[in-house]
């Protein structure tokens, strides 16, 4: 028998945007006369319009719909800023220009990037993924961003690369956090070489169409939608091609709860709480976590032969 | 037994004409209106109150149930804390009407600890079965709900039908206070997800002031030395069940977070905060002999 499974991107023509909805011309062009009213009475920052969120990659969808701005923006875990989740005032005074990126190890072109430079090099675009923390809520964003694989691509791995090593930024002076010493500050996360250049590993620099904010991760965070989200490291300034596995922040506080692959799967409980469902941010409902994140179909191969390691938290 | 159970619960209607007025919170024992005891009645209800606010108010943040829950949990830890401070502070302050104030708070505690239970429910949308599952399978949870209904039998013998039924034995039953606030700050402890236990140490500390007043011997409970030697003993514990926490539950170097204490120039640390409260308790007794 023939059993076809449809990949994440092919989807039927039914649930094709009507062509109207997508070239609302008389509609864009008057909110352009209007937004560009507004512009006028009230000028934007120049960094705002220069913001170029790309073109939105329809392959992934999230099923869900888009979390709210304000509460994809105020409730957040970011350490160095504090151990609660409002810590988005905070955050505001990370300064984000200048700001650099450091990309060594194991390539062929080592190379520190102007976060700008940067930007203007990688194909930017747009992809809605669903994020779930690994204390069970969950949320949906659509982030802009490039493919990890392309910045691989441009600095060449050598053929002892084995893990990517990301390191967040650990700024004494604007991150209170960093005042409790007893954590292996800086923040650092990783994954292996193939995660990262697998499709879905994404480098965001973007949120809802803007700027990332700070509190998301500004001006660079890696996100890999099908791990649980402490592995998306935030801010960071330095990404690094290893031969050794990287031990992340907090696997090297507490290994029996957080490890190194932190892959999602609703079957492996937290050692304090259960992972089978999730709470979805600002909508009140709880919905079942899906193995992978519901990103199996594109992630799950990478896992093949490794079935000895500990893939699930 | 269970019909001593009920008439203990719902001690017969007195004859006419001495009828007992019915005991609302803010009658004193002779069933007339006392200000003290409305005004005690109206501080508990308040944060409730204030959670109800801020969740009409959309102020909860977007996990309304989980965020409220924890709110509530940690008043129903900081009014069962407040139960066992009454008879120190009584005791101290020389004004023994606070005493009849026990009963209501203690009541308040356990209710607070109900609507924990009850939000916790809700956040797990009422799946029952899932959440005896949760409870026997969480050991965080499963010692919540030891303490939760150890405190109901203590909330249901609280009433003056069972003081007289159980005579001396009420007094040995409601010692049971003492696990039951040690099992609720240990859970404090452990719902943490990641970190963050600033209060619950702090709930430590407090708890064990008020272990070592009761070890006092009854003749230095007022003595301004011995509370004061109580500040340094409180804080110090705190830091060292603090330091147990993190040596034990994590590879955080323990030692450094203990030696944190003794930087005051960042921030107080909830040990060195426990020290501090209970530094003001020899203050106010001294305050108090001196208005005398």
């Amino acid at each position: 028998m023939f059993i076809r499974k449809r990949r994440g991107w092919e989807i039927p023509e039914s649930r094709v945007t009507p062509e109207h909805l997508v070239f609302g011309r008389r509609a864009a062009l008057g909110g352009l006369a209007l937004g560009g009213a507004m512009a006028l009475a009230n000028p934007a920052p120049a960094a705002e319009e220069a913001f170029n969120p790309g073109l939105r990659n329809m392959r992934y969808r999230p099923g869900r719909d888009v979390t709210a701005e304000r509460n994809a923006t105020t409730y957040n875990n970011y350490y160095e800023f504090g151990t609660d989740k409002g810590i988005y005032r905070a955050a505001e005074r990370l300064p984000l220009r200048p700001w650099t990126v450091q990309v060594d190890g194991l390539v062929d072109r080592p190379r520190e990037y102007a976060i700008d430079d940067l930007l203007q090099a990688m194909p930017i675009e747009e992809r809605v993924y669903r994020l779930r923390c690994v204390e069970a809520w969950s949320m949906v964003v659509p982030w802009s961003g490039f493919p990890l694989k392309a910045l691989l691509d441009a600095v060449g791995p050598q053929s002892g690369a084995k893990y990517v090593r990301f390191e967040t930024a650990a700024l004494r002076g604007v991150m209170p956090g960093l005042r409790q010493s007893w954590y292996p500050w800086p923040y650092v996360e990783g994954c292996t070489l193939e995660e990262a250049a697998n499709d879905l590993s994404f480098m965001v620099v973007g949120a809802y169409g803007k700027k990332l904010l700070p509190q998301n991760g500004a001006p660079l965070r890696v996100h890999q939608p099908w791990k649980y989200g402490f592995k998306a490291g935030k801010s960071l300034v330095r990404i690094t091609l290893t031969a050794e596995r990287p031990k992340s922040f907090w696997e090297a506080i507490q290994p029996q709860e957080y490890g190194f692959w932190a892959n999602i799967n609703p079957e492996v409980s937290h050692p304090r709480w259960s992972q089978a469902s999730e709470r979805v941010l600002g909508t009140g409902e709880r919905v079942p976590t899906q193995l992978f994140n519901g990103y199996g179909e594109f992630v799950a191969d990478l896992y093949a032969g490794l079935q000895q390691e500990r893939l699930w938290a | 037994m269970m019909q001593a159970m009920l008439r203990a619960a719902f001690p017969p209607a007195l004859p006419p004409g001495r009828a007992r007025p019915f005991p609302f919170p803010w009658r004193d024992r002779a069933g007339r209106f006392s200000w003290l005891k409305a005004a005690t009645f109206a501080l508990l209800l308040a944060p409730g109150a204030w959670v109800a606010w801020l969740a009409a108010a959309d102020g909860l943040g977007p996990e309304p149930w989980k965020d409220g829950l924890r709110e509530i949990g940690l008043w129903a830890i900081r009014l069962l804390l407040l139960t066992l401070a009454v008879t120190p502070f009584a005791r101290l302050l020389a004004w023994p009407r606070l005493a009849t104030l026990r009963r209501m708070i203690g009541l308040g505690a356990l209710g607070y600890a109900l609507l924990h239970l009850a939000m916790y429910a809700a956040n797990e949308n009422f799946r029952l079965l899932h959440i005896a599952g949760e409870i026997a399978l969480r050991f965080y949870l499963t010692i919540g709900f030891v303490a939760l209904l150890a405190m109901a039998a203590l909330g249901w013998t609280s009433t003056d039908g069972w003081v007289r039924a159980l005579g001396r034995r009420w007094k040995r039953l409601h010692l049971l206070i003492w696990p039951i606030a040690a099992l609720g700050v240990f859970h404090f402890f452990l719902q943490s997800p990641k970190s963050g236990l600033w209060e619950a140490v702090l709930a430590a500390g407090l708890l064990l002031w008020l272990a070592f007043w009761r070890l006092l011997p009854a003749g230095w409970r007022a003595n301004p030395l011995a509370l004061l030697a109580l500040a340094p003993a409180a804080a110090l514990g705190a830091a060292l069940v603090e330091y147990a926490w993190y040596a034990l539950g994590t590879n955080l170097p323990a030692a450094m977070i203990l030696a944190a204490n003794l930087d005051v120039g960042f921030e107080l640390r909830p040990a060195v905060w426990a020290g501090l409260v209970a530094l003001a308790v020899p203050a106010v007794a001294c305050l108090r002999k001196i208005m005398d």
